[in-house]
């Protein structure tokens, strides 16, 4: 799969700036389709963002470092993300979590060799009633348990 | 069963597509109240007593009166970042009835003069985001939205703008700063957003469920809103239970319900048959109940009185199996971990804790660690630059407080 | 104007003036970190806390507007409780490197920990490692471990230079202070840094390690290299036995005047001390073949007085050419011109300069020398015709290089020098014209002597000296009223002029806006 070149999300981010009293304010949805487009956020992107929006590019990398979910090095395909906050851990995330390191044979914060899957922990994702939870890129798993977490996992190719 | 109000069509099929909504009377409020004069519109949700349902509590109405009416832009701000640790409504409502919030953020604006209106929505709820732009477009399409809405004169455009991940994005000064394209760093109040908000400009800021109040109270009217709930504290709230309760969910109950009730009546109560250790009642930024305190009213000031907050109405609830040092830890995890980092007591505080905290996990804990605990927590306490700071210290010395047997039992060495 | 009471001090106060200034000004400091008079409030340090009457917690004192009546205390319990935290937390995870930081004796942790600290240490974690040699600018270092995260720095280059390098990037206790790569701090103003710096996480390369800020005297000057006149302050070792001096001066910081400079100076003026001490012209000598052999000022004096006397006699004083500078003081600049212009009728007076360079939109102006407008004000045409002197034969020539002898151009003198009887040059810096003239006379520069500059404004500033002239160094106004009076030339007006204060008050009227140094 060919990445798309930094011209053609210069002009997705250009599309987003009229929606904005000021250029700036666009820089997080600028930096979301650049990670969309790119699987993280690179040096490059970081400057063409600077450019678009008429900032210097270290308040695009001051942007970039203070919010989780971009990502300064490559994310595997599927970005799995478990819940590691209070009701989660109460109805068994720190188990679903071991149990996909188990799995996946990778550390947290790791992306395992083939490049398809990132383990990391996230703070409460806002979806309780189902705890223990984690998210799949966009998608949201609750109530999981290891047969659900096993099914899971066959079906992210 | 008491009248659910927001949530009364949660459960039908499709409700997030505009002609199902329309079937059901949607739109109606807005177009009532684009009739009205903006003052009017204040005025009733002043009347109505509703109550910030984000966490802080403040009166809506009285927030919206506080805009000068001067000639500059204006901007409402719908904080759908629902970050606090328990919390789940919003995206209950905007899932279900994304609507819902649009009516409610149209007579908003117009009640208080605003042309440009953002939800600022947590970018985890992507999917949600994407619901909410296609309502926003079908909206548009049919004129409730874009120039001259109901021929009233009045122009409104709604932003949908996601997060990334930071939960003091949720802090109203944060959000602004995001917004505008930096990093989340709440600003000093004085002075507040009511007058010098987005981009310097009079903003409003409210949270998704009680925008999501304002066309049934202006339907309905004032006094039925604070029949529903109390005089000074009108309407339902969507309770958040979750944790070791046999039934976790969103339930709509009154403002002032018993929290015993919301956890045993409609919860199931503890999981497991296993007893109740203690309660959050509003977020884990609201401090812990113990057993013995759960027959307070699950209003603002009830619940204030008792030292806690409702907060955002998240209860979580703590079974007797639950070692409170694990309470405590992720507690602590959280908190460093969001801290933003300006000021002193909260970037260094909450660090310091949390290493002594990780430090007693270990087995490593010391004699004296949870008196330090207290007195560092007391010494982040009121002294920061916003409200995080306290969202950390007064939960770390409830559970001090509260538990300290159980805890110091902990210290090994 | 509403009315605060501090500490039970009652003052009026003008509207909009917050707790901090106001206590400033009832002679009340209350500690501060973020907060500095040139930005807008911070509010992040949380070191001004202050006691408010009716107010239920401890409010900032840096963003806090007085209100009329309203009732502080700055030494409650509850504020100095609130203080000690501030100092506790930021000590817990602050390196102990005092005994290596440059910053020791003139840092605001050291300080005000001994003014409101002086509690144990409580803290028993592993303390955060982070990078402590990361290189930000061509002269700026940067320890992220003795980093306070006040922002100074950030909020600085923002605000200040308008050029923004440096931001805050992480968060929560791993927040940390960078540049982007390949952009470091590229400013004529990037030394300001390190001053504002409260402790020693940006330091000055310049100054690493080469000695301790308590060893140096620190004294007020004015800046010589533009026409901006910005107030300095030098700092000179102190010379103490058993301590080894290295240099004399070590380093050049800036000085508050609002007027002026506000709080700050540019790299130029700040880096460019060396001249002070290096390659100095510490005797007077007279050059012959090529040698310069030493002679007393005493010696000078009759040989120069001489001369003179002899053209005076001869009704030949015409005979006389002068270069001066605009770095020459205003009593200087007077005093030449009485002597020189008015008594001796000396027509052939030029200046020589450095050429304008560019300003930079801030402090640094194009004129590169201090005080342009004390001579126009006193009425010389600045005019820089060295073809001029040609017009008649020169029997002595005085040239007045003060600490700029390249902007003298050599080629003019290397082709002349043989048709001028006598070449007298009188600086402070050694270079190649000593080789063609006749007598090299040391002089010394601004940092050493007491006068006034007129800057771009056309304020007049007076400056004492901040250093012992180096070696037999004399300021050209002594030299000039010397000379006056060897010669002799007007006894009764030049004899009186014993000091600085003196030629003032012949000059009142002269110089607009010349007021006498106290």
């Amino acid at each position: 799969m060919s990445q798309p070149s930094l011209e053609l999300i210069k002009k997705e981010i250009e599309t987003i700036l009229p929606r904005y009293p000021r250029k700036e304010a666009a820089i997080l949805p600028a930096l979301h389709l650049v990670q969309r487009r790119l699987g993280y956020i690179t040096a490059e992107s970081e400057k063409l963002v600077a450019q678009v929006l008429g900032v210097r590019p270290v308040r695009v990398r001051e942007v970039v470092t203070f919010y989780t979910m971009f990502s300064q090095k490559p994310l595997g395909k599927y970005h799995l993300q478990v819940c590691s906050n209070l009701s989660c851990t109460l109805a068994g995330g720190e188990t679903v979590l071991d149990y996909l390191r188990e799995k996946l044979k990778i550390k947290v914060g790791e992306t395992t060799a083939d490049g398809r899957f990132t383990l990391t922990t996230v703070e409460c994702l806002g979806a309780c009633d189902q705890a223990p939870c984690l998210m799949v890129n966009d998608d949201l798993h609750g109530r999981l348990d290891k047969t659900k977490i096993d099914e899971l996992l066959a079906r992210l190719e | 069963m008491s009248e659910r109000v927001i949530s009364r069509d949660f459960e039908m099929a499709h409700l997030f597509e505009i002609g199902v909504y329309l079937e059901r009377g949607g739109y109606g409020a807005a177009r009532q109240a684009l009739q009205l004069k903006p003052e009017e519109i204040v005025e009733e949700i002043k009347k109505a007593s509703l109550r910030g349902r984000g966490g802080a509590g403040f009166p809506a109405g009285l927030k919206w009166s506080f805009v000068p009416k001067v000639d500059k832009p204006k901007y409402l701000c719908v904080n759908a970042d629902e970050g606090e640790p328990g919390t789940f409504k919003d995206r209950f409502i905007m899932s279900h009835n994304p609507h819902l919030l649009i009516e409610g953020i149209i007579i908003t604006s117009y009640a208080v003069g605003i042309n440009l209106a953002f939800i600022y929505i947590r970018g985890e709820y992507e999917l949600i985001a994407q619901r909410l732009e296609k309502a926003i477009a079908e909206a548009k399409e049919k004129g409730f939205l874009g120039k001259n809405i109901f021929d009233s004169g009045f122009n409104l455009e709604v932003v949908v703008h996601r997060g990334a991940g930071a939960y003091i994005c949720g802090e109203e000064t944060a959000l602004l700063e995001s917004l505008e394209g930096k990093r989340g760093h709440p600003r000093l109040k004085p002075p507040f957003p009511a007058s010098v908000g987005l981009f310097q400009m009079p903003t409003v800021i409210n949270n998704v469920e009680t925008i999501a109040n304002v066309p049934y109270i202006i339907q309905k009217g004032a006094a039925w809103f604070t029949g529903l709930g109390l005089p000074k504290d009108g309407g339902t709230r969507l309770f958040g239970v979750s944790g070791m309760v046999e039934r976790p969910g969103v339930y709509e109950l009154p403002v002032g319900t018993p929290l015993r009730r919301i956890i045993f009546d409609y919860g199931g109560g503890v999981k497991n048959g296993r007893k109740l250790k203690g309660v959050i009642p509003g977020g884990m930024s609201a401090p812990i109940l113990l057993p013995e305190e759960i027959d307070v009213p699950m209003d603002c000031e009830s619940v204030a009185k008792i030292g806690s907050m409702l907060g955002s109405g998240a209860i979580i609830v703590i079974d007797d199996q639950t070692p409170i040092l694990e309470v405590l830890r992720l507690v602590t995890k959280f908190y460093s971990h969001e801290s933003c980092g300006q000021c002193t007591p909260c970037r260094l505080g909450t660090s310091w804790i949390n290493k002594i905290v990780k430090r007693i996990v270990a087995g490593q804990g010391r004699k004296g660690d949870i008196d330090q605990i207290e007195r560092l927590a007391s010494q982040i306490k009121g002294r920061t630059l916003c409200p995080l700071g306290d969202a950390a210290a007064m939960p770390i010395l409830a559970l001090v407080k509260k538990f300290r047997q159980e805890l110091e039992a902990q210290l090994t060495h | 104007m509403p009315k605060i009471t501090i500490d039970g001090q009652t003052l009026e106060v003008a509207e909009g003036t917050t707790i901090l200034k106001a206590a400033g000004q009832a002679g009340i400091h209350i500690p501060h970190l973020c907060y500095h008079p040139a930005f807008a409030p911070e509010g992040s340090c949380r070191l001004c806390l202050v006691e408010i009457e009716g107010a239920a917690k401890l409010e900032l004192s840096c963003s806090t507007v007085v209100r009329d009546g309203m009732v502080v205390r700055t030494q409650s319990e509850k504020v100095k409780e609130a203080r000690r935290s501030v100092l506790e937390f930021l000590l817990a995870e602050h390196p102990l490197d005092c005994p290596i930081c440059d910053k020791a004796g003139e840092c605001k942790l050291q300080d005000y920990y001994e003014a409101y600290g002086l509690f144990p240490s409580q803290f028993r974690e592993v303390k955060e490692k982070r990078a402590k040699l990361v290189r930000i600018g061509r002269n700026l270092i940067l320890d992220r471990e003795r980093c306070i995260q006040c922002t100074r720095c950030v909020r600085f280059l923002l605000e200040i230079t308008k050029t923004g390098e440096l931001g805050v990037f992480q968060r929560g206790i791993h927040s940390e202070i960078g540049i982007y790569e390949g952009e470091p701090v590229d400013n004529n103003y990037s030394g300001n840094l390190a001053e504002l710096c409260p402790v020693g996480a940006i330091t000055d390369l310049d100054f690493r390690f080469k000695t301790r800020s308590w060893f140096l005297n620190s004294r007020p000057s004015i800046c010589p290299l533009c026409s901006r006149g910005c107030a300095i302050a030098i700092e000179s070792h102190k010379g103490l036995p058993r301590v080894e001096l290295g240099q004399r001066v070590y380093r050049v910081k800036s000085r508050e005047n609002p007027a002026v400079n506000q709080y700050w100076i540019c790299d130029l003026g700040r880096y460019s001390y060396k001249y002070l001490d290096e390659a100095r012209v510490e005797h007077p000598a007279q050059v012959v073949n090529g040698r310069k052999i030493g002679l007393s000022w005493d010696k000078i004096f009759i040989i120069l007085s001489e001369k003179i006397r002899g053209l005076l006699i001869r009704k030949r004083t015409s005979r006389l050419a002068i270069v001066l500078n605009s770095a020459l003081t205003n009593e200087e600049l007077f005093l030449v011109k009485r002597l020189f212009q008015q008594e001796l009728n000396v027509s052939r007076i030029i200046f020589s300069d450095p050429p304008d360079d560019k300003g930079d939109g801030l402090l640094l102006t194009a004129e590169r020398t201090p005080n342009r407008r004390g001579a126009l004000a006193l009425g010389f045409e600045l005019k820089g015709n060295w073809e001029e002197l040609k017009k008649d034969k020169i029997d002595l020539l005085l040239i007045f290089a003060s600490h700029l002898p390249e902007a003298i151009p050599l080629s003019w003198l290397q082709a002349e020098a043989v048709n001028i009887e006598t070449k007298v040059l009188f600086t402070c810096r050694e270079s190649n014209l000593d080789w063609l003239v006749d007598f090299v006379l040391p002089t010394a520069p601004i940092a050493e002597k007491q006068g006034s500059l007129t800057n771009i404004d056309g304020r007049v500033q007076n400056f004492k000296p901040a250093l012992e002239p180096w070696g037999e160094s004399w300021p050209e106004w002594q030299i000039l009223v010397r000379l006056a009076r060897e010669v002799p030339v007007n006894f009764r007006f030049f004899g009186s002029l014993n000091s600085i204060e003196a030629i003032q008050q012949s000059m009142a009227g002269e110089i607009p806006g010349l007021i006498s140094s106290p």
